[in-house]
């Protein structure tokens, strides 16, 4: 809302000077977006006529007015809280005979939803949408407004057309209630119904759209077709024009929700429009339209005929709001005198009476955002200032409960990934369709957006991969060759609902590149040892098991399960996948994906409890054995396992070997056994034995052949 | 034959003598005149003392050990020292870089929301994380927005393209739930903001509630330089007989003045919010400037930083609270708003981007 200051102080004695203006009523919550200098030319239908340069004191101020304040939408409006903050009356150019807004006299109806008066019909056919709506006829002549009023609206950012268009959109400024003008005598049957739409009527609006109009638009139509959308937009047919001689002239009360919604619909958000769809005073109409006639009078574009058509079914009057002096305290932790509690809601237009405990406050029609006892509180609040509220610390009632587990069990996690090299990644939740169908787990299926914003943010993740593969590639493409990235963070399918991941990915070095030599990449084990830490911090034995799924390469990936509980993949990414976001092929990629939801169900929630340490030695043995190559390492730690006596407290595989000296399609495996008793010193006699043992199982079950 | 003055004066001479050697070379010769197998001086000494008489020898005795002792551990300081200033063989160039075992760095935002959780843990609040996609109920009915109210155009949504089941949410936090569990309702939206937790959360428990909601949001924006269509936000409630105005202030004063700085100042403007009212929104001194007035604060010295309010009745009667009895208020902003004040981060597009080289700059 663009108020030019000089407008406003035509309606009240404020004086003060433009930024000081500004900045009291940002305090009131209007927030200032701009000040700017008024344009050159005259600004007013008279010179100011008090000393001091008042003109030199002008300013146009841009203010963003809340959802909530579409009175504010307005010259008056602003005004009234300005006369408010300084205590100064308020002069309303309509209200100059001093009579309230309410006691407007309005031609009484033949019957409720129909006039007929002046050569004009004025029916409501649907009265949900269209309470009321009140018309003048007015004989015109059309030209060019006087220079002041032009200014004035180009200067509030409303370009001038003519006389009475422009007439109206002052009206709509000043007072915030939007009107229109048609053409009357291009109104079939010289009438005017607001009635919905029928199904396939259309209508070319002043804009020059030519529009589809749905059943549940409201329109103003004339004996036979639409003439306008209702509070959004007139047509181009009735439009006023060079040669129009006499206007029907609207000035109507529409549901805001309806317009809000076939503003949405049409795409076309007017003045108008705006107004309408947070509420205007639904006791302006009549106001408005004498407003209108008297400045088409004092500018010389015409005259009314006859009186004003009121078409009010159900007339609404002011609702009566209870507000108790005990609450203000209790709500606000200050108190505010009677004498400022009564000057405030009086200069806000509220008509208060004193009760036992507080008052009885008249809440005026144009305060849509008044209905209890806490928005008369806001009142008082705002033109008390916050700042006068003191601070305080609220009372603690009762320990907080303890923390949610899972939340701690993510930030272990963080610091696990952190400490093993892994920067954290925030990804968008919304993906590529195409980039995200290799990551659907079986029998899941994608959450779509209703209307994506693009291509690009078309659904739902089903995995945390993609995301974190799209910043691997934007990492490449700006010379990051070594990447370690992880995040943690919800995914979505349509059976599943929303599950909790977390995923990682790597490429490049192993360890960074320094001088001293040994770079290496990344491998499958690397990154293995990283999902096993995750085991580990949850206190989860977690078992790898061949996979083959569609986006890692087989034989180089892994299921990853605790118990029968599936939790997780992890492996190299395909080179098609890679290649897919502009990766070079021959780079090596390893990802890893957990269910955290699962975790969190599987993952021990007692404390540890520590062990005592050993108190006697341990006894190491190694063993070099030659086995068939598709053997795994698990089914030879269970055959060693099962054979070998409690005291073999670990095994480690400590070299693998292929090639020379070793038979083809077999390779040589070097474990290191740890034996040691918790209650006496291992003899080498009771681990020779042992090892006699495991040696014996490991050929009859797996052929092994010792080196 | 010696007696204790002639130690003295041999002691005396082995000081003045280990003070001139400057070299390995001379301390050896003095090692050799003191500690010589042959003729040494305490050789010769020791010597002395065994002949001396059988009353004077164990005083003599054990001075004469002092005396070696003293000068052997002179000797291998004196070495030790000269030592120490000169490489060994093979000695390092020190300035090349070090070995460093990779760390990774915490998202900045993940850093921030840490300090939130733990400025309020302190406080008493309890911290929730919730659903990102919701029903509309909880998204805007209980919060005063019905459908068709001009301020969900504040807030433009995200729909799915079909409803999601929302199973098995719960009891929000860890606290014992004290009412019946609602019914679950699909989700239809992505949450525009987490005051749908606040409605969970109050639907479970009676007050006293003090909670911070934490996590992702989204809206309808395309990315530029101070938008995203999802964000992170944090929110929270506390609700309670007696909270007033004046204790809303008060937190949120603190909470600012411990993660910016405890000097900042603070102002509280009226505003709107349907769930909220009175609604305030709360300004820290510009970080930038100092509130001198620069670009970012738009030369108003002032950045806004939360929104925030008397949690309005028609939300606590829609979770069936006593609103004679109980009053509350409710705050919130976005994380990344905080990080990009507080850490300078010009562009918010950057904290989706995860590029190493902006994420290495926080160092955690
Ligand atoms: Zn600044």
């Amino acid at each position: 809302m663009k108020l030019i200051a000089s407008w406003l102080r035509e309606l009240t004695d404020v004086r003060l000077p433009v930024a000081d203006l500004a900045s009291l009523l940002s305090m009131r919550g209007f927030e200032v977006a701009s000040l700017d200098p008024v344009p050159e030319g005259p600004l007013a239908p008279r010179p100011p006529t008090r000393a001091g340069g008042d003109d030199a004191n002008d300013a146009v101020i841009d203010f963003e007015i809340t959802a909530n304040r579409p009175d504010c939408l307005s010259v008056a409006g602003l005004a009234r809280e300005a006369a408010t903050a300084c205590r100064v009356p308020l002069r309303l150019p309509w209200d100059e005979a001093g009579r309230p807004i309410s006691s407007v006299r309005a031609v009484s109806a033949p019957t409720p939803t129909r006039v007929v008066a002046d050569g004009l019909e004025v029916t409501i056919e649907d009265a949900d949408l269209c309470p009321r709506y009140a018309a003048a006829v007015v004989e015109v002549t059309i030209g060019p407004s006087p220079e002041w009023l032009a200014n004035r609206l180009t200067a509030a950012g409303v370009r001038p057309i003519n006389n009475i268009v422009d007439v109206t959109n002052y009206v709509l400024l000043e007072m915030g209630h939007p009107m229109h003008a048609f053409d009357l005598e291009r109104l079939a049957g010289r009438q005017l119904r607001a009635r919905r739409a029928r199904a396939g009527e259309r209508l070319c609006t002043l804009d020059g759209e030519d529009r589809a109009l749905e059943p549940d638009m409201l329109v103003i139509a004339d004996g036979s077709v639409p003439q306008a959308v209702a509070g959004v937009m007139g047509g181009a047919h009735s439009e006023v024009w060079p040669g129009t001689r006499l206007i029907a002239l609207e000035s109507a009360y529409f549901t805001p929700a309806s317009v809000r919604r076939t503003s949405k619909r049409l795409g076309l958000k007017t003045e108008a429009s705006s107004r309408f769809e947070r509420g205007t005073d639904i006791n302006a109409p009549v106001v408005a339209l004498e407003r209108a006639c008297a400045l088409i009078e004092q500018i010389g574009a015409g005259r009314r005929v006859g009186a004003v058509i009121d078409v009010y079914p159900s007339p609404r009057g002011p609702i009566d709001v209870t507000l108790r002096r005990q609450r203000i305290a209790q709500l606000l932790g200050t108190t505010v005198d009677d004498a400022e509690v009564l000057a405030i809601l009086t200069g806000l237009g509220f008509d208060v009476a004193e009760t036992a405990d507080g008052w009885s406050v008249r809440v005026p029609t144009m305060r849509v955002d008044i209905v209890r006892e806490a928005d008369l509180i806001e009142e008082v609040a705002r033109h008390h200032g916050y700042d006068r509220i003191p601070s305080h610390f609220p009372a603690l009632h009762a320990t907080a409960p303890r923390p949610d587990p899972r939340m701690a069990r993510k930030t272990l996690l963080r610091h696990r990934l952190t400490s093993s090299g892994f920067s954290e990644a925030v990804s968008y939740t919304f993906v590529d369709e195409a980039d995200a169908a290799p990551f659907v787990a079986g029998d899941r299926a994608l959450v779509p957006l209703a209307y994506p914003l693009s291509e690009k943010f078309a659904v739902l993740r089903p995995s945390l991969l993609p995301g974190l593969l799209e910043s691997v590639a934007h990492n490449r493409r700006r010379e990051h060759r070594d990447v370690r990235l992880f995040e943690i963070g919800a995914c979505f399918s349509t059976a599943g609902g929303e599950q909790h991941l977390v995923a990682f990915a790597w490429t490049g070095a192993c360890v960074p590149e320094h001088w001293s030599g040994g770079l290496r990449l990344v491998d499958f084990f690397d990154a293995k040892g990283v999902v096993e830490r995750i085991g580990e911090a949850l206190n989860l034995p977690l078992v790898f098991t061949d996979l083959t799924n569609g986006y890692l390469v087989a034989g180089r990936a892994a299921a990853v399960s605790v118990g029968k509980t599936a939790i997780g993949v992890l492996g190299q990414l395909a080179p098609g996948q890679s290649e897919a976001r502009g990766l070079a092929a021959g780079d090596e990629i390893y990802v890893a994906e957990l269910d955290l939801d699962a975790l969190d169900r599987l993952a021990p929630t007692a404390d540890t409890r520590a062990e005592s340490l050993p108190r006697f030695p341990s006894i190491v043995r190694d063993i070099s054995i030659v086995v068939e190559e598709g053997l795994r390492s698990e089914r030879l730690r269970a055959t060693i396992r099962g054979v070998a006596p409690q005291t073999l407290i670990q095994i480690r595989e400590f070299d693998r070997y292929k090639g020379q000296g070793i038979p083809e399609g077999r390779y040589s495996l070097s474990l290191r056994l740890t034996f040691r008793s918790p209650d006496r010193t291992l003899t080498d006699a009771d681990v020779q034995e042992a090892m006699e043992r495991v040696m014996e199982a490991l050929t009859r079950e797996h052929q092994a052949v010792q080196r | 034959m010696p007696d204790a003055e002639e130690i003295e004066r041999l002691r005396l001479e082995f000081q003045a003598a280990l003070a001139a050697a400057a070299t390995d070379q001379a301390l050896r010769a003095v090692r050799d005149r003191f500690l010589g197998r042959k003729g040494g001086v305490i050789a010769s000494l020791m010597k002395a003392v065994a002949g001396a008489s059988p009353a004077d020898r164990p005083l003599l005795g054990t001075l004469a050990n002092q005396f070696k002792n003293e000068i052997e551990g002179a000797l291998d300081d004196r070495r030790a020292s000269l030592e120490s200033g000169r490489p060994v063989a093979g000695g390092l160039d020190v300035t090349l870089p070090g070995r460093q075992v990779p760390i990774g760095h915490l998202h900045p935002l993940t850093q921030v929301r840490q300090q939130v959780e733990a400025i309020f843990s302190r406080m008493g609040y309890e911290i929730l994380e919730g659903p990102e996609i919701e029903d509309d109920y909880h998204n805007f009915e209980a919060l005063n927005m019905p459908p068709e109210h001009p301020a969900r155009d504040m807030q433009d949504t995200f729909f799915l393209g079909q409803p999601v089941p929302q199973r098995g949410l719960g009891t929000p936090g860890t606290r014992v739930s004290t009412r019946p569990a609602p019914p679950d309702r699909p989700a239809t939206l992505l949450r525009t903001h987490t005051s749908a937790m606040q409605i969970r959360y109050m639907e479970a428990h009676e007050p006293p509630v003090r909670i911070v909601a934490i996590g992702k949001v989204f809206r309808r924006d395309n990315p530029d330089l101070t938008h995203t269509p999802m964000f992170h936000q944090f929110e929270g409630l506390l609700v309670d007989e007696r909270v007033t105005f004046a204790d809303l202030k008060g937190t949120l004063t603190a909470f600012v003045r411990e993660i910016f700085a405890p000097d900042i100042r603070v102002m509280f403007r009226p505003s709107f919010f349907p769930y909220t009212e009175p609604s305030a929104e709360m300004f820290i001194g510009c970080v930038f400037c100092g509130g001198s007035g620069c670009p970012v604060c738009k030369r108003t010295g002032w950045l806004e930083i939360l929104g925030s309010g008397m949690v309005h009745p028609s939300v606590l009667e829609a979770v069936g609270y006593d609103t004679e009895r109980y009053t509350g208020f409710a705050f919130g902003t976005g994380i990344e708003r905080v990080a990009m004040l507080k850490y300078g981060v010009d562009d918010i597009r950057l904290f989706y981007e995860n590029d190493l080289r902006f994420l290495e700059q926080f160092s955690f």
